[in-house]
This record gives structure tokens, sequence and C-alpha cells, in this order.
């Protein structure tokens, strides 16, 4: 069966609640079930004030109870029934499994009654990975409160940290609670004390629960509605909203998660999107109940979706503001369009695949506004495209679609970050391909600084880990900012670290250097002056575009070193001897020689030995049609592959 | 007859084997308990033999050569009537060589004079290696010193006509190892040697021990070696390299197994047995290959009267490719008249990749030789070694 990864604000499956992670998913998009006629009940929510509505969101590290605890309210709140049937069944795409993290659902709304007062309850999904980090902050914009779900046998992680002052710094109120606490294994006072020194919050009167056997649930919204304050905004007011999800639905089109935060909207009114001006009619309101409702409006302090007359999800911004046509209003803060944090060149297997593999990523891209496309030529390899990313998540996401559903056969080259050149002449240039790396000359000249960027990082782990932690960061040219015990033996390790270490196999190395207890998470952290030096690799002198590579000049001895041997590796003996050189500002870093053939033959060729033999050679000479040539050279797919794969230890 | 008859050549799989060798690929199987049921499988060859054949009446039979298996199991009186009717099908051409593989197990020692009565003119033995361990651990049971006293014997019986098999390439071998052995074994050489590296072919023993490392081989710089010290040792004994893996003082090489390398026609019977000839009602060059598996084979000779799995026209195009494929695997080369005959006129400065051919001309792997008025082009005994990645250059 198909699974999806449902990326925030680009999703391309079912949104039919089926609970909070990867659920599976039937389709690539959604049918509804009952035909875009309109012609259904709609429920009336105009009666819920500011002051009765409560947007909340869950954050928590992968496997510490979100989705089962918001299946608990949904059940308590009657929105889907008990039947047992909404225990989460944890499909999830390989890459989520490799890389630990948690993948969103979709927001729920719910009504509930407390203290003699009924309250519409919003439950604003996040996404689990930092790849996704504008994503989460925008959702959590949304919000006003979030619940801090830790796991009270594992404590908290580094996800979870990286959450907590995501939230924290978009200014919501936080309510830790403490799940799981009626495992055997569950340490609750310990979970505790990591969160007091984690977050410098107090801890005391912790709500504990078990999302699992439902002890405790019903204190949750009680402590939602006590402790998060209601959305600001009035009625009053000119409409104004803020658009934190979007997707894709078969029959309707474009719908959009909104928050209003002002004013009201209703069937007909006419809306303008703040960052394209573009006009929209809008064609239905309504709540996530869970499906999508229609209700009569939707108005300020509350969440729902709207589907108005968009064509294609890419006219959708998450983070945008909308307001009413000739009533415009200051847009909300934080908009930011998607950003390209990897770089990589894809190029079809085969050249004959080209037209293919366009039209494949032309449609992928059309879900995945976020995916940058640019078409890309290289002398080795051909016509390709260079596509950025998010991170390198998503990369893996996008590669794998491309595999998975459209049986793409693709050579993804070493991935690459947007280092910047700062010029003499102010001005800044972005390098997204090491081809567009300055010349030798050009760097003498006219460059003034080379820069690039570097990721903000948590990582959490059992003391005993300490030594190989820190080494770990600062060979891959970590700082170390501080490190804090966060209870007698876990610590948190804050550092800096080029965004170029952390897109190849640094969380490969941290997971394995720390037996799988290590979490880690990171942030962007800017651009810093960094000494760029491009690595180029000659083959018998001749230089091979594709295989170049922009580096630290920290990096160029051991990564020369290292690259010359895997190419020694992967390039068959013919019949010369080919030098393979690395090289970076004009020196040499190292050599190695693949010797030349000293025989090919089949030994045996008699009566049956010659179909076999000529089958053979056919199969060879298309093998050889596939090689790249430099010269005399002859170079195989897997070099490029080689080099582009992990670093040496 | 006035006429010059057209060559053809019989090739006679006998699939039965009294051990199995580890790294044999070949359609075979070993000596069922209750023995061999001789008279079966010499029926049903008898019956291939007739229908495969009998279209080729006008043709002369240059070529008799019993493989397998192990044909020096069969019983001398069946390779008779082997013989017998296959003359009798198509005649026999003067002096024409009948070749029989054996090894060199003291029960097949036994047979040779009478499968020199049968009508045998060649014997061919595998030696292989004279390393008695290297011969347990590749599943072969006789001793070196059993091979050498084999070679001996065959040199009474078939003076100048035996041909003895030997590889290299085991795993351990040494290349001194190997020097010495085969230095030892070419002193009891006759006149007709072949030198096979040990080639790790998909399915066999061989192939799943090396996969799964039990077995490390030599690696291709020392078998590499290995291969230059069988050119040099042959050629001080006077044994020229005519093929890869083939060396004959003049006038010995093998005619059965040239004929494959130069092309001519051939017709196979037995199990998993191929034939590449011209039809005599169509004009159309075909190529066909028997069932591999024995008793199906069989059951289709009973039943149909030949046991062939597929036949094929063989396209000019293939014709071409096979043409320089193994007509470069032979140290006098390709004849461009013959390649012309056989590709539908085509010249071979057109057929192929000239660039390529003149560089590998000028690197000295490859030479034009236009002697006696037929251009050939051949390989130089270095380009031989190399000749695989050559013909990927060279051919269209």
């Amino acid at each position: 069966m198909a699974h999806c990864l449902q990326v925030p604000g680009r999703r391309i499956c079912s949104r039919v609640w089926r609970g909070w992670r990867g659920a599976p998913c039937a389709s690539r998009y959604r049918y509804s079930t009952r035909a875009p006629d309109g012609t259904r009940g709609e429920i009336d929510i105009s009666t819920y004030p500011p002051e009765r509505i409560r947007n909340f969101s869950i954050i928590a590290h992968i496997d510490h109870g979100k989705s089962t605890l918001a299946d608990r309210l949904l059940e308590l709140t009657g929105v889907i029934s008990k039947t047992g049937k909404n225990k989460q069944v944890l499909d999830k795409l390989k890459v989520e499994r490799e890389r630990g993290i948690t993948v969103k659902a979709q927001s729920a709304s719910m009504f509930y009654e407390h203290m003699g007062q009924k309250y519409l309850m919003n439950l604003i999904d996040t996404p689990g990975h930092v790849d996704f980090s504008y994503e989460v902050s925008r959702s959590l914009a949304a919000c006003q409160g979030t619940i801090l779900l830790v796991d009270a046998a594992q404590g908290i992680q580094a996800q979870t940290v990286a959450n907590f002052y995501l939230a924290f710094g978009e200014g919501l109120e936080v309510i830790p609670m403490l799940n799981k606490v009626d495992l055997q294994t569950a340490e609750p006072a310990r979970a505790a004390k990591q969160i007091e020194s984690a977050f410098e919050i107090d801890a005391g009167g912790l709500l504990h629960m078990s999302a699992k056997t439902g002890l405790g649930v019903d204190q949750v919204l009680p402590a939602v509605i006590e402790k998060i304050p209601p959305p600001g905004g009035s009625s009053g007011r000119p409409f104004k909203a803020l658009l934190f999800d979007t997707w894709y639905d078969r029959y309707q089109g474009v719908v959009c998660l909104m928050a209003v935060k002002d004013g009201a909207i209703r069937k007909g009114t006419r809306i303008v999107s703040n960052h394209s001006k573009t006009k929209y009619e809008v064609a239905e309101v309504g709540i996530m109940y869970p499906e999508p409702t229609p209700t009569t409006s939707l108005q300020a302090g509350q969440v729902g979706y709207i589907v108005c007359n968009m064509k294609s999800i890419a006219e959708a911004h998450v983070g945008d503001t909308f307001y009413r046509d000739k009533e415009p209003v200051e847009a909300l803060p934080g908009f930011v369009p998607a950003k390209s944090m990897v770089f990589a060149g894809v190029f079809p297997i085969d050249a004959d695949e080209f037209d293919r593999l366009d039209e494949s990523i032309q449609k992928l891209t059309l879900n995945d506004s976020s995916v940058s496309v640019h078409k890309e030529t290289s002398a080795a390899l051909g016509q390709g495209w260079r596509l950025g990313f998010l991170g390198t998540l998503h990369m893996d996401v996008f590669r794998q679609r491309l595999e998975e559903e459209y049986d793409a056969n693709v050579l993804i080259t070493a991935p690459t970050v947007p280092y910047q050149i700062k010029y003499r002449d102010g001005s800044t240039h972005f390098i997204r391909t090491p081809a567009d790396f300055p010349s030798a000359i050009s760097m003498q000249d006219a460059v003034v600084a080379t820069m690039e960027p570097f990721v903000s990082a948590t990582v959490i782990f059992p003391e005993q880990y300490m030594g190989q932690m820190f080494e770990l960061c600062t060979t891959h040219r970590g700082e170390i900012q501080n490190h804090t015990f966060i209870d007698e033996s876990r610590v948190m390790l804050k550092c800096r670290l080029p965004t170029a270490e952390v897109v190849t196999d640094f969380f490969d190395k941290l997971k394995s250097k720390s037996q799988g207890f290590a979490s880690f998470d990171y942030e962007e952290a800017g651009y810093g002056e960094s000494d760029l030096v491009k690595m180029e690799v000659l083959l018998n002198g001749e230089s091979v575009d594709a295989l170049a590579a922009v580096m630290h000049r920290s990096s160029v001895v051991t990564t020369g070193r290292d690259m010359a041997r895997r190419l020694k590796e992967v390039i068959r003996r013919q019949l010369f001897d080919i030098i393979i050189q690395t090289a970076a500002n004009g020196k040499i870093v190292a050599r190695e020689t693949v010797k030349q053939l000293r025989k090919n033959v089949t030994a045996k060729c008699y009566g049956g030995d010659i179909s076999r033999k000529m089958k053979l050679l056919n199969k060879q000479k298309e093998g050889k049609k596939r090689m790249k040539k430099f010269g005399k050279v002859e170079l195989p797919q897997e070099a490029f592959l080689s080099v582009m794969t992990s670093k040496s230890e | 007859m006035a006429a010059r008859r057209t060559p053809l050549s019989l090739y006679v799989h006998w699939p039965f084997c009294s051990f199995l060798c580890r790294f044999c690929a070949f359609s075979k199987a070993r000596v069922p308990a209750g023995g061999v049921d001789h008279e079966r499988v010499t029926a049903a060859l008898l019956r291939e033999l007739g229908t495969e054949l009998a279209p080729h009446a006008g043709k002369g039979l240059r070529s008799i050569y019993f493989g397998g298996g192990t044909p020096s199991l069969a019983e001398p009186r069946h390779i008779a009537q082997i013989i017998e009717a296959a003359a009798a099908l198509v005649p026999l051409v003067d002096g024409a060589e009948i070749t029989l593989e054996s090894n060199p197990t003291s029960a097949e020692v036994a047979k040779m004079r009478a499968f020199k009565q049968a009508g045998v003119t060649r014997y061919s033995i595998g030696v292989q290696t004279l390393d008695d361990r290297a011969l347990r651990r590749a599943g072969r049971l006789h001793t070196g010193a059993e091979g050498l006293a084999a070679v001996d014997r065959a040199k009474a019986l078939f003076p100048g006509r035996v041909s003895l098999d030997m590889m290299f390439g085991f795993a351990g071998q040494t290349p001194a190892q190997w020097q010495a052995e085969l230095a030892t074994a070419l002193d009891h050489a006759d006149q007709h040697v072949s030198v096979y590296q040990l080639t790790v072919e998909p399915g066999t023993p061989l192939f799943r021990d090396t996969r799964a490392q039990r077995i490390v081989l030599p690696d291709d710089d020392v078998q590499a070696q290995m291969y230059e010290t069988a050119v040099e040792a042959c050629a001080a004994r006077g044994l020229r390299h005519y093929e890869v893996s083939s060396y004959a003082a003049p006038g010995a090489e093998s005619v059965h197994n040239t004929g494959y390398w130069r092309g001519r026609q051939w017709v196979g019977i037995g199990p998993s047995a191929h034939s590449r000839f011209v039809d005599p009602a169509s004009g159309q060059w075909t190529r066909s290959v028997r069932i591999p598996d024995i008793r199906r084979w069989m059951h289709s000779c009973e039943a149909a009267g030949h046991g062939t799995a597929r036949s094929e026209a063989v396209t000019a195009a293939d014709a071409s490719r096979e043409a320089v494929v193994l007509g470069l695997r032979m140290l006098d080369g390709l004849s461009v008249r013959r390649f012309a005959a056989v590709s539908g006129g085509r010249a071979l400065a057109d057929y192929l990749h000239m660039d390529a051919v003149q560089r590998h001309v000028g690197d000295g792997r490859l030479r034009w030789d236009s002697a006696a008025g037929d251009a050939r082009l051949a390989p130089t005994e270095r380009g031989l070694a190399v000749v695989d990645s050559v013909l990927l250059d060279i051919l269209p």
C-alpha cells in the first residue's frame, strides 16, 4: 500500500482523519465524501466569541504519544467514535524511520463544555521535522498555546527542545504534560526535572497521564482552557487571516487552513492575498470536524478551512495574510517564501528519459511548491535539473516519490548548500552548483568574502557518549556553545554547525556513535564567513565538472584523498593507466592510479560458449554506452554516486 | 565426386561424468547409482544424429568431436556406432579429425586403445593441474601423476595427435608454482596444449564459493602474469600460440575448434549442443540448440527424433559480429575476404570503428597483415591478452 509523508502546506494525500501520523493513503488526492454542490447543512459557530475559543497544538518527540492523545481528545469530545479502532498504526515511510521524524496529519475542531460554558477547541497540528521549521512556526502562529508532551520513560529529546523554543519564540503558553506514566519504566520525577532544567520553567503540578489507557486525559482540556489564553482580535474589525496550511482536493481544488485574526468571512466574500494581491471569491468555509464540515461563517479567533477559486497549490503561500477586497490590512509578521536550504543536481540515468523525467518533476512540484527547479547542463551528465529543497529529509522524500510514484531512474549529485560570495562591488551571489564558484583569478581580484550557512543544533544524549558527541561536533567544524546536564545522566549540547556538514552524514554518524541514544535537531542560524574552496577532480589531467565540490579549506586534504580513493575503487581498469587527481587552488591534493588492464579475454569460446559470449558482449556494449567519457577515460555512474555519499571517517 | 564438398563438423555431447568439477558450467550429470543406460543414451544420440545430419548429405565431414560431460565414460563400441552412422550420412573427408575428450582416471585410460579402434584419431586429456590438492578441491578424482601417465600412454597410441588441457588460477596458486607445474606438463606434452584460466561461471559451485568468499582466486594481475607465463613457456617449446587458450606445433592445430573460430558449419547433437550451419533447404545460416536437461532431451529424441529446443536464423549482422569476435581470438586474425563473405558483402573497414582500430594498431594491439594477397586484421600477442576490451572499442 502506498503511504505518504505529508509535507505541510503541500500535502497531497488523504485528509480524512486517520490520526496524527503518516496514515496509509489510498490515493494521492483526497476524494470528498460528498459532491461539491454546497447544499448540505451548515453548522453555525458564530455564537463562539474569542473568549470561548482555544487554539492549541501538541508538540512532542516521535513516539511520545502525540497521536494517541489527539485520538483520546477527539473521542472524549465525540468527534470520533470510541470504537477502539482509533489506534494509530504507525505505518511510516522508510525515510521517517531512518531519520526519526514525526509527520503531520491534520488539525481538528472539538466542542467541549467546561464549568457550564461551551468552548470551541481547535487542535492545530505541527509538522515534526526541522526541515519544515518555517511551517511549524506558522502553525504555531495560529495558536495561543501548546501542550508539550513528554514521555515519562524517555524524557525530553532534542526535537522536544527545538519545538519548545519555536513555541516559546512565538510567545505561546506552554503546558508541559507527562505521558506514559503507566509504564514500568516511567520516571516522572526525572522527566519533570529535565523539563525544569532544559526549559527553565516550573514543572510543579505537572499533569500526569497515559493517553493509551485514558488516565488523566479528562484533565487535559480543562488545563488548556484555564492556562491558554483565548485568541485576541475582534469580529468588528476588517477581516484578516493567516494561511497556515493548504492541500489539494480533487473536487474542490485548493483548500486553505486559516486562522481568522479579525473580522469574519463567509461564502461569497471576496478576499485578497497580501503576497500576490490576487483576488479570490470564497466558495465555502468550515471547520475540520474531523472532516471538512461547512459552517455559515468563520470569525475572529476561529480556525477553519476556506475553499476559494485557487487553481494551484503554488498560489497558496504558508504564512500569507488574507484580507477583504478593498479593505487592506497590515500583514501579519513572519511571512517568508519557501527558501531552499539544500541543492542537488538531478539527472536521468538514461538520457532518453529526459522528457519523461521532466514531466514527472513538473507533476511533483505542482503539489510541492517549496522545491525550486532550475534546468542544468553538465558536461559529464548531460541535461538535468538543479533542485532546491527545504532540507535533506525533504530531498529524500522527493527522490523517493520520484522513484516510487513515477518509476524514475535518476542520479542525484552530492547535496550542496547555498554558499554566498560577496564581491568588492557590494554584490552578493549565491552558489547553487560548484560550477558557479568563482575562478581563482576572480577570487583574488573581485571577491571580498565567501560565506556559508550555519545551523544552531541541539543534541541530547546519555552522559557516557559525551566524548564522542563533542568530537563529532568538532570534527564537523562545529562550535560548541554550551552543554547542560538536564538530569543526572543526560546531557543537552548546543552547538553551531555549518549546514554543509549536517546535510551529508552527520545524523547517521550521530546515531551510530551514540548507539541510537542521541537525538538531534537544528534550526537555521544565518550565514557566517568561511574559507571556501572548490575541489576539482582531474582524470588524466582533465577536470570533470560533475565531480567538483565546494568545501571548507580545512576539509580539502581529507576529502581530496577520500574522493581520489573512492574513485579508484569504482573506475574500471582500461587499456591505459588512469591518473585520478583532486586539486584545490591549483594544487594537487591527492593522486591515485588505476593501473592499465593487463588481461581481458574470455578463456573458452567453443560451440555453445559463442552465443553466451555474444550476449555478454552486447550487454557490455550497452554498459559502455552508459559510461560517461572524459577524453579516453570512461566513468561509470557509480563514480558520481560514490563521490556524493558520505565522507570518510 | 568432382565438386569439392562444403566442410561440416559434428559435435557429440556425452553428458555423464564420474565426478562433477566445481568450476564446470556445461550440461552434465553424475553417473546415476545404477550406472548409465548406455544403450538408451546411444540410441537417442543416433536418432538425433539421423535427424540432424541427414539434410547435410552433400557436405563433407571434416571433424567429429566427442565432448561433454566425459565422453571417455562411453562404451567404445557406441562411439564406433556413432562415427559409422555419421560417416554413412555425410562422408568423412580424407584425414578427418575425430577427437575424444577424456579424464585421466584409470578406467578411462584402460579404454584408450578401444577408442582408437572405434575410429578416434585425436585424444584430448584434461590434466588441468598437477597439484593434487587443487584437483581434489576442484572435485576431480585423479592425481597429477595419473594425468601425466595418461598423456604418456595416449602419445604412444595417438602420436602427434594428443592434446593436453591445463588450467591456471586455482585458489592459492602462485605464479612460481604455475610456472613449475606447466614446465613439467610440457615435458610430457605432445603437439597440442590448451591452457585455460580458471573462470568463475555463474551457477557453478565455484561461483557460490567465490561470492561467499569461501574461496579467493588470485587477483587479475597475478592471473595475467600466469597467462603470460603460459605464452612464453609454450613458445619456448615450439608450440605456437594460435588462439587465446590454444598452443600447437605447426600443423597440429585443432581442426574442429578452428572451425568454430573461422565461422564454419557444424552440427551438434546431445543435450545442450549447439549447431550453426547453412540450411540446405533454405540456404539460410541457422543456429539451434538442444534441450539441456538430459532426461527431457532423451524423451524428445525418442518421441520426435531430435531434442532441438530452439532454432533461429543467423542474420548478416549477427554473422558479422561473430566473425570479428571469433576471428580476433586467433593470432592469424580475420580475413577481410572471409568477412565480406559472411557479412553479405560488407567491407570490414566499413563495419568497424576504424578510428578505434587505427588507435589500437598504433598502440600495438592490432595489426594489418596483407601477406599472401589476403588482407587480415589480427591481434598482436599483446592485443590478444586484452582482446575483449579491444572488441568493445572497435565493434559498432
